[in-house]
């Protein structure tokens, strides 16, 4: 699904100049990665260059999607509308606070993503994860009237709404009680795997990424900054 | 292509939402323009009421367009034609010798007026203006006083007669005549009576030692081919901008003329002061409202920078977001435009009952016609535009990647 090598991201300049280096990365279809870390390492840069949003000073080997889409080449060409199109069309986003629009019902934030891309606003599938995820009784409400662990369980389903292949999700927990955090994991992991997409999940809670026995991408700080490697 | 009016929808929807989700604060910047808007609409309607009616009293009296010929001397009928074609005279006829201009009216019951003014008219008199007959022939129209005197009515037949003094001799010359219509008393203030301007020219004859058939008078020269001349002509402006052409050019020819050019240019420097301190007002107040308004309407984007963020991630390109504020920019405008025009509406009710029992005015209300108000309503949008493009400018530099960044 997604194919990664050799991905190199700089930020900042003299020194205060940071880079973030991961050598490979392979994620199928259906498999869910945790890119682990201490806080400030750059999993967020790694995760923003990934989702198109950040330049890499390199981007190596770069595709993704069952026709593996060669997203290193739209870089090197600088197109930008290419890039764009690619993110909201394969790329899902789940973001720390949910990133919910407050003005829109449930149902609203959730058919966004479908309706700015063209498509229907009612999809099977999206029927199928609000059920799965117990938001089928929440869909009128709006995000401020949700708790949070509801509010991350809708974005989660918005984030998958148009059926992207890539699932990017950034400290999706980080404001969940373990218990509310080990259930969203949860049924992120088996939806992700029955819908057969893949997805990257930052996240600095070791414990819920064992608990889960996800494969890791692990931080280790280098010189320069940062590199992320596949734990053993 | 069939998308994009479909996303155009989608994102006007969103504007909507948005508003109506911070609905309080949408009330306080449209709140702010209202604030602007309806005093400026009344400020104007007042001014522009003022000035209409100080026009409309001009307007309604036919002597404020009257230039009056003081120099007397012969004007031939090409002259008075010439003058009736310029386009800044309303109407022009030609006058004989004052004297002249005059004659004795009685009638059956013996009701005298002696030494009555005829005054020359035709059609298009501005004398006339509400009349729709004309003195011509033996028809005549009387002035409200003399109508009065003579107890003369529309359709009575009336005698007008004339003295000569030819060789020693004194001969009365006689005509009838038949009032068509009377003025209203406002019209002309002293015994008159209109009358055909070749009837006038005959009656001058006669008393120059003409005879006269009109008149029953035989004796006298034959002289029917002798020019017309005129010693003067009543002469009316076209509208009232054209008065003080037409002053300056009977003063090129070196006729000294008689106007209330000084009243006409009175009322034109109130409407250019009120119009100069009403553009300040409007000016000042505008850049105020465009200062306010930018300022919440910016304050609002920086706010809302991560909503436009996750719209951006969301695969909303710029110019969406560009039609998003400018959407909810206009919307603002427009809904405090209509409320202002409510109160303007409101106020001017409750107002003009006021100013018109003042003593000081009689008819002054506050008016604007609908091209003003379309003007006042185009002047809004502008406003709410500019303040859309610096917001449009704000919110083009964020970033979807800002939606992942924590503030």
């Amino acid at each position: 699904m997604l194919s990664l090598r050799d991905l190199y991201i700089t930020r900042g300049r003299g020194h205060e100049r940071y880079a973030v280096h991961l050598p490979e990365l392979r994620l199928d279809a259906g498999e869910v990665v945790a890119v682990v870390g201490p806080s400030g390492c750059g999993k967020s840069t790694l995760l923003e260059a990934i989702g198109l949003l950040l330049e890499p000073d390199r981007p190596g080997h770069f595709t993704l999607g069952r026709q593996k889409q060669d997203l290193a080449r739209l870089w090197q060409q600088d197109d930008a509308a290419a890039l764009a199109t690619v993110r909201s069309r394969d790329m899902g986003f789940m973001l720390q606070n949910g990133g919910l629009l407050p003005y829109l019902s449930v149902r609203d934030n959730i058919a966004l993503p479908r309706q700015l891309l063209g498509l229907t606003a009612k999809s099977a599938r999206v029927d199928h994860a609000c059920e799965t995820l117990g938001l089928t009784p929440l869909l009128d409400k709006r995000p401020a009237a949700l708790s949070i662990g509801e509010r991350q369980r809708s974005a989660f389903v918005r984030a998958i709404a148009h059926e992207p292949a890539l699932l990017l999700a950034d400290e999706p927990t980080a404001a969940l009680d373990p218990h509310a955090g080990a259930r969203l994991f949860g049924v992120m992991t088996a939806l992700v795997q029955e819908l057969e997409m893949a997805a990257l999940v930052v996240s600095h809670d070791r414990e819920l990424v064992a608990e889960f026995a996800l494969r890791r991408m692990v931080a280790s700080l280098t010189t320069e900054g940062c590199r992320f490697d596949a734990a053993p | 292509m069939t998308l994009l009016p479909k996303r155009a929808a989608l994102i006007l929807r969103l504007a909507v939402q948005d508003l109506w989700h911070e609905r309080k604060m949408s009330l306080c910047i449209t709140a702010s323009l209202v604030a602007v808007i309806a005093p400026l609409l009344l400020l104007f309607g007042l001014k522009h009421g003022v000035v209409t009616q100080l026009q409309n009293e001009l307007l309604n009296d036919p002597r404020n367009m009257e230039v009056r010929m003081l120099t007397t001397a012969s004007y031939d009928a090409d002259w008075i034609h010439a003058l009736q074609n310029r386009p800044d005279v309303g109407f022009a006829v030609g006058k004989t010798r004052s004297l002249n201009a005059q004659a004795d009216l009685y009638n059956d019951e013996r009701r005298f007026l002696d030494n009555a003014e005829l005054i020359p008219s035709a059609s298009g008199d501005p004398l006339l203006q509400d009349l729709t007959v004309f003195p011509q022939g033996n028809g005549v129209v009387l002035s409200a006083s003399a109508a009065r005197q003579l107890k003369a009515e529309a359709g009575d037949s009336l005698t007008l007669a004339v003295n000569r003094r030819l060789n020693g001799e004194r001969e009365r010359g006689t005509m009838k005549v038949q009032v068509l219509q009377r003025l209203a008393p406002s019209r002309f203030p002293r015994p008159a009576a209109l009358i055909d301007v070749d009837t006038l020219i005959e009656l001058e004859r006669f008393r120059d030692g003409d005879a006269s058939r009109l008149l029953g008078v035989t004796t006298g020269a034959e002289r029917d081919d002798h020019p017309v001349h005129y010693s003067r002509a009543r002469l009316y402006a076209s509208d009232m901008d054209a008065v003080e052409g037409l002053v300056k050019a009977l003063e090129a020819q070196h006729i000294n003329t008689d106007s209330r050019l000084a009243d006409i240019q009175n009322v034109k420097a109130i409407s250019r002061m009120l119009g100069l301190i009403f553009r300040l007002i409007a000016l000042t107040a505008l850049i105020g409202c465009l200062a306010s308004m930018a300022g919440a309407f910016l304050a609002n984007i920086d706010r809302k920078r991560q909503q436009y963020a996750v719209l951006r991630l969301l695969g909303l390109h710029r110019a969406g977001i560009a039609l998003h504020v400018v959407a909810q920019a206009s919307l603002m405008a427009i809904t405090a435009f209509i409320a202002a025009l409510g109160l303007y509406a409101l106020s001017a009710t409750l107002f003009n009952p006021l100013l018109r029992a003042s003593d000081m005015t009689t008819h002054i209300a506050t008016h604007m016609t609908p091209l003003q108000l379309l003007v006042a309503f185009a002047l809004t949008l502008s406003v709410a535009l500019l303040v859309a493009l610096l917001g449009v400018a704000r919110a083009f530099r964020i970033q979807p990647a800002e939606s992942l960044r924590e503030i």
